[in-house]
């Protein structure tokens, strides 16, 4: 295999959880030293993704796979161990981020693109073509409150899947709406995910989708990587070990 | 007779004592605790005997004091001490040193560039959807206010018979900057919670939340100061320069808000009976500030005076009146004071959320 550029890398990553009910001013002032229990979700764990690699994620549930992602997104960051992404731009796939209910969906399409990082003339830019994308006709000019669900999901998906990053990470492939936007969406998805220069980490617990997409795929159990590599290999592992 | 002359060293030492054990989040060992009081006892009391001495009180003075003079010097001491202790963290503490300061500082200024528009929309967006489904849409944002300002005006003005020059200007203007002050601080106290569906899913720096919230509620109180400057023609209400001292006291009152509101929002995400408290404390407060009237001239002599002095938000309320109604400068060395503290407070709780922030999303 050629050399090619990291994009990410993840060095002896380690995330806690400090289990930490609410405190009320009762318990602070009266117990003290409120003995904190720490819940490991990631532990020490170490990959790195090249350039237009797909990685998949895979593992039971709560084995610290979303954790992961979203450290990789900063919404936090490890208490140990570094993610370096070597400055490149970077999007979880979230629906719906900062969505107002009162606003119009116009309004919706630039204040969620503008807190996924993207500038207002970018957005202004790519504005049509998210209208165009989410089908739904007039009521982009209303406010979202009116949408049905459906609606609602669709913008939702059509904002993050026409504001491009380097690298995308997407927990669970998304597919919303009816069957037609279904298939639209996953092609969309399908044609994001397979651009060469872009990276993509997915998280999923399908592995016929990890099968189709990813070039490697890593086990999580309970916040340990237990095995990197070749799909297949690591997915029969996988699939053994769970059955 | 002893223990409230000491009290007038101790108490702001124990204050001082206090802050550092804030900001250096409770990590030290009772004898580091020992000397520090020390150390802060007899900075606190020199600084304070210094100004003593300036001020005209020559000898140790204490003895003759009255005792307005002595809460004075106390309160004082406090806001002093507020300094100190921040100064000396940064002089002696590892955790944080003047280095650090300076990284948090050009993170704050990157970060605020970089999210200022992002703010500013929100607050936008915010403001629109407030109104979006109302029949009078914006006007609301005159009609409110000012309804409100001629029920106090009634109450106050009519049944409790104020006297206060231009009663109503009085009270318009005071309502205007206290709303803004309480609802930011009520905002602050859940706003992490009430964004979770935000802080969860990307990064950004927590206090933008809150400031956006701010502009939220600044450009509310823009549109009352529009109607107060109208009501000042309609009652001739003579002006002067000193009209321009309103810039420095809204700076410092905007600081001050910003300082107080950041540091409850981080201690809002942990403390779920927290927004209680604040709603009680703040409608305590808000007779103590003299929204409906002046505190420094009701209030029995040494006491209003005092409350005006060292209450930064009367006080920003009385110099903003004095300003804009009377004529009347600030009192410069006060005013500096309050900027100063507020720089302080603000600097701590943008500190606190840097340090705290990771650990929100963790936690709602």
């Amino acid at each position: 295999m050629e050399d090619k550029e990291i994009v990410v890398e993840a060095k002896n990553v380690c995330i806690h959880y400090r289990i930490m009910k609410n405190i009320t001013v009762r318990h602070n002032l009266f117990q003290k030293h409120a003995h904190q229990e720490v819940f490991e979700a990631v532990k020490d764990v170490s990959f790195t993704v090249e350039k237009g690699g797909i990685l998949g994620i895979i593992g039971r549930n709560g084995s610290g796979k979303s954790t992961l992602l979203r450290a990789i997104a900063g919404v936090f960051s490890p208490n140990s161990g570094a993610i370096d992404l070597k400055g490149h731009t970077v999007s979880l796939m979230a629906l719906g981020v900062g969505f107002k209910d009162n606003l119009t969906g116009r309004d919706n399409i630039s204040l969620s693109g503008m807190l996924l990082g993207f500038s207002e003339k970018q957005i202004q830019n790519k504005m049509e073509e998210i209208i165009d994308f989410a089908e739904i006709g007039d009521f982009i000019d209303r406010p979202v409150r009116t949408y049905s669900s459906g609606m609602h999901s669709k913008l939702a998906f059509a904002i993050t899947a026409m504001l491009e990053t380097d690298i995308m990470l997407v927990d669970e492939v998304l597919s919303v709406g009816d069957e037609r936007f279904k298939k639209k969406s996953l092609n969309k998805m399908q044609e994001l995910i397979n651009d060469k220069n872009r990276t993509v980490i997915i998280v999923s617990h399908s592995i016929d989708t990890l099968k189709n997409f990813c070039n490697r795929v890593m086990w999580i159990h309970d916040g340990e990587m237990k095995e990197i590599g070749e799909p297949k290999e690591v997915l029969d592992h996988y699939v053994k070990f769970m059955n | 007779m002893y223990i409230i002359n000491s009290a007038i060293i101790l108490v702001p030492t124990l204050f001082a004592l206090f802050v550092h054990n804030y900001i250096c989040h409770g990590k030290i060992t009772f004898l580091k605790k020992l000397s520090f009081f020390f150390i802060y006892g007899v900075i606190v009391g020199g600084l304070m005997y210094t100004i003593a001495w300036t001020k005209g009180i020559k000898g140790i003075g204490i003895v003759y004091m009255t005792v307005s003079h002595k809460i004075e010097f106390t309160l004082f001491g406090c806001v002093m001490s507020f300094c100190i202790a921040f100064a000396i963290c940064l002089a002696v503490e590892k955790d944080i040193t003047s280095q650090k300061l300076k990284m948090y500082l050009f993170r704050f200024q990157s970060d605020i560039r970089k999210y200022f528009h992002y703010a500013v929309c929100s607050a936008k967006a915010e403001l629109r959807s407030e109104v979006a489904n109302a029949y009078l849409d914006w006007l609301w944002w005159l009609i409110e206010p000012f309804c409100m300002m001629l029920i106090y005006t009634l109450i106050f003005g009519v049944v409790f018979k104020a006297s206060e020059q231009f009663f109503p200007v009085f009270i318009f203007s005071g309502l205007a900057m206290w709303t803004f002050f309480s609802r930011g601080i009520n905002v602050s106290v859940n706003i992490v919670r009430v964004n979770k569906g935000i802080i969860s899913k990307i990064y950004l720096p927590k206090f933008i939340l809150y400031f956006a919230r701010m502009l939220v509620n600044g450009f509310k109180m823009l549109v009352s100061f529009a109607i107060v400057v109208i009501m000042m023609f309609i009652f001739h209400v003579p002006l002067s320069v000193n009209v321009l001292y309103i810039i420095p006291i809204m700076i410092v009152f905007f600081l001050f808000t910003f300082g107080l509101g950041t540091i409850l929002m981080h201690f809002g995400v942990y403390i779920n009976d927290l927004s209680y408290i604040v709603g009680i404390v703040l409608s305590m407060l808000m007779y103590f500030t003299g929204t409906f009237y002046s505190v420094g001239n009701r209030i029995p002599a040494p006491f209003g005076e005092l409350l005006e002095q060292f209450n930064p938000i009367a006080y920003c309320i009385a110099s903003m009146r004095n300003a804009i109604l009377y004529c009347k400068a600030p009192q410069m060395d006060l005013l500096i004071m309050w900027a100063i503290v507020s720089i302080v407070l603000a600097a701590l709780g943008v500190y606190t959320i840097y340090r705290n922030e990771n650990a929100y999303v963790k936690v709602i």
